[in-house]
């Protein structure tokens, strides 16, 4: 009889908090990070308001072995192997590799995003003994005690596209300013759908860093600059193919006329919202707006399902990673430096204390999509 | 006249002949091997950083062996993972229990899940495979539920000591893990309890009609495999610093190879605890030792299920031979 009573007081509590949780999560966006957001002006070409230069917030390498000059052996390990985005990483370090001349990268990682193989991965690097690691983290909170293990043994790390936490690595390469991205979404979608639009975004995980802070931002330039439009839900897809098609299919479903818009948050997302919205047959009801490289969006793009996408140029990316790394073992990126040579990028700035920011957000239309090939 | 020649058979000793001391010895092979092949593979100190990624499937895979022994299975574990791993961290940050409090309604959790699972299959008699696949969808929905996808980070510094620390120079869980592995050997092998579990696995119609007590033992092993869940969150929680909806996912596979691998037989009545370690062991350093020579990725399984394959027939041939 206590038993009992016990259990159901047991279940109420959890269903009490179950509600309370849920009641907390509606103030903010599913997949949204608690850090602070910074939007930019509403309309066309509106720059940040300057943000104070932030003192260097990044971790260092305990008494790394000198290597200035010398051949280096680094490794990358992104958030999953096997993908169109991380291939193309993967071709602008080996890119930079053959310029640059005395670095050897190899390209290393799990087959499904998933944290914790990632570590595992990074753990056995360490034990093997590289010079660098090159990471784009599935979780920032998770991979951080690896990373540090990785610094205290004198390894240099440098993350790209997704950030660990800011004292787990050396510095981040960061392929667009955040809130850059998240305007460039938002009106490209406010384009489509218009003022009082109700859309629904397709994400990777609700913890994975970069998504994180993009949707924080997309619901802090949303509710400056264009308040009426309705967000509807998030739902994760975790970077699969087949997962992300079948949430845009429910998503499309379960809010029928309502939705008038779906946010690829993910490169894997975004054709795959484009692919259920098209076998739906809502091809210019449903507008798809999101990350995603150009050669899986072209025939949606020519189709005309879909008008614009966004996105940096990930070959880029994997570039300036490289260079970075080689700068930070010469020891020509220093804490507190505030610009670092990037070879045929030119000179990139450092942003936020530990940042290097790639350039602006790019949006891809009907127009130029056919000029690349990545 | 026929002449007859006394020939001398080799008899190998029954010991020999067990399918843990083949295991033990494709181990030991594949261990100098890759040493070999590559020089930190057999260094102290990645063996025993290879201890502390066993311990989350190890502290599930001793209570797993109990339930294989008995013919059942518990696919639900890694659910029950998840599910501890959330109730830890959101009852700490979202309900404002003290940590340890939190820490204990985790555990709590977990054995909870385990005796619904254990209650289910003795009293409605439905079948460990399909109440276990069941929960295992349930229990990850309500991880889900509660969490509503958040993560909990920010932990005391104190929490940590389980999952990355050290006491002596061997990883605290890894002690805890040995610890464990000694009391279920024991357990197994010294106690009616563990005679139970094989007579159960043997024949459970007649262990019944012996007047053991079958659906007792069968909730408590289910119960113990919920708790080792929620003790595998705990260490898994305290090394990654963060909590996730998504912990423990596939953790179910992984623990069944390695029960299986030791020479549990999957229809109950024979498996043993030493056989569980080593199945462990040589799948984490199997995994290992490739990665550190150099195969990539994933084709570390393709050797692995090679291995297992192999092993596998080899033991049973053995035992083929004995009959």
């Amino acid at each position: 009889m206590r038993a009992r009573l016990l259990l159901s007081a047991m279940f109420g509590a959890l269903l009490a908090s179950a509600a309370m949780t849920a009641a907390n999560a509606a103030a903010r966006w599913d997949g949204a990070d608690d850090l602070p957001t910074n939007p930019l002006a509403c309309g066309a070409g509106g720059a940040a308001a300057p943000v104070a230069a932030k003192p260097y917030n990044g971790g260092r390498a305990i008494n790394p072995p000198d290597k200035a000059g010398k051949e280096i052996t680094i490794v990358d390990v992104p958030k999953l192997i096997g993908i169109g985005y991380f291939n193309a990483t993967t071709k602008g370090q080996q890119e930079a590799a053959k310029e640059l001349g005395n670095v050897k990268v190899t390209t290393d990682g799990p087959t499904e995003a998933k944290i914790d193989e990632q570590i595992k991965f990074i753990d056995n690097y360490i034990t093997r003994g590289v010079d660098g690691i090159l990471f784009a983290a599935n979780d920032p909170v998770a991979i951080a005690p690896v990373l540090k293990k990785a610094l205290s043994k004198g390894i240099h790390v440098v993350g790209y596209d997704a950030d660990a936490e800011p004292d787990a690595r050396e510095w981040f390469v960061n392929q667009t300013e955040f809130n850059g991205f998240a305007k460039a979404m938002i009106d490209s979608m406010h384009k489509e759908i218009g003022d009082d639009g109700a859309f629904a975004i397709v994400t990777s995980t609700f913890t994975t860093p970069n998504q994180a802070r993009w949707i924080a931002e997309m619901q802090a330039y949303a509710e400056k600059c264009y308040p009426k439009m309705k967000w509807l839900e998030t739902v994760e897809a975790q970077e699969d193919n087949n997962l992300s098609f079948n949430q845009a299919t429910t998503l499309i479903n379960k809010y029928g006329d309502k939705l008038k818009g779906i946010f690829g948050m993910t490169s894997v997302a975004t054709p795959a919202a484009a692919e259920a919205v098209t076998k739906a047959g809502l091809c210019g009801k449903v507008a798809v707006v999101g990350g995603a490289t150009p050669n899986a969006m072209k025939p949606y793009v020519h189709s005309g399902c879909v008008k614009s996408f966004v996105l940096w140029n990930p070959i880029d990316l994997g570039y300036a990673a490289v260079y970075v790394m080689r700068a930070v073992v010469d020891g020509k990126l220093k804490p507190g430096d505030t610009s670092v040579d990037a070879g045929r990028l030119g000179k990139l700035n450092v942003i936020n204390g530990s940042q290097i920011l790639l350039g602006p957000a790019f949006v891809f239309t009907k127009d130029n999509v056919d000029k690349f090939d990545f | 006249m026929s002449v007859s020649v006394e020939t001398r058979v080799f008899r190998a000793p029954p010991w020999l002949k067990r399918h843990e001391t083949v295991l033990a010895i494709i181990l030991i092979i594949a261990l100098v091997g890759l040493g070999l092949m590559n020089d930190r593979f057999l260094t102290l100190d990645n063996l025993l950083d290879q201890g502390r990624f066993i311990t989350e499937t190890g502290l599930i895979a001793l209570p797993m062996t109990f339930i294989i022994i008995t013919g059942g299975i518990d696919l639900s574990v890694g659910a029950i993972v998840g599910l501890c791993a959330i109730i830890l961290g959101h009852s700490w940050k979202t309900f404002g229990f003290p940590l340890p409090l939190a820490i204990a309604f985790a555990l709590f959790v977990g054995a909870l899940a385990g005796f619904v699972n254990g209650f289910v299959i003795t009293r409605v008699k439905v079948p460990p495979l399909i109440m276990t696949i069941a929960t295992l969808a349930l229990y990850r929905g309500l991880a889900e539920g509660v969490s509503q996808a958040h993560s909990v980070r920010g932990y005391p510094e104190w929490f940590y000591f389980l999952g990355q620390g050290s006491v002596f120079g061997v990883p605290a869980q890894l002690l805890l893990l040995i610890v464990l592995i000694v009391i279920a050997g024991v357990v197994l092998d010294r106690t009616t309890f563990g005679r139970t579990l094989y007579a159960i696995g043997a024949n459970e119609t007649a262990a019944r009609f012996s007047a053991l007590p079958v659906d007792r033992v069968k909730l408590i092993v289910y119960t113990l495999s919920g708790l080792a869940s929620g003790l595998a969150a705990w260490v898994l929680v305290s090394r990654v610093t963060t909590t996730r909806m998504d912990m423990g996912t596939g953790y179910e596979l992984d623990v069944i190879a390695a029960v299986v691998l030791g020479g549990a037989s999957i229809f109950g009545g024979s498996g043993t605890i030493w056989g569980t370690v080593i199945g462990l062991a040589m799948i984490q350093l199997l995994k290992n030792g490739l990665a550190l020579t150099g195969v990539k990725g994933d084709a570390t399984i393709v050797v692995i299920g090679v291995a297992l394959i192999l092993s596998v027939l080899v033991a049973s041939s053995l035992e083929r031979r004995q009959d």
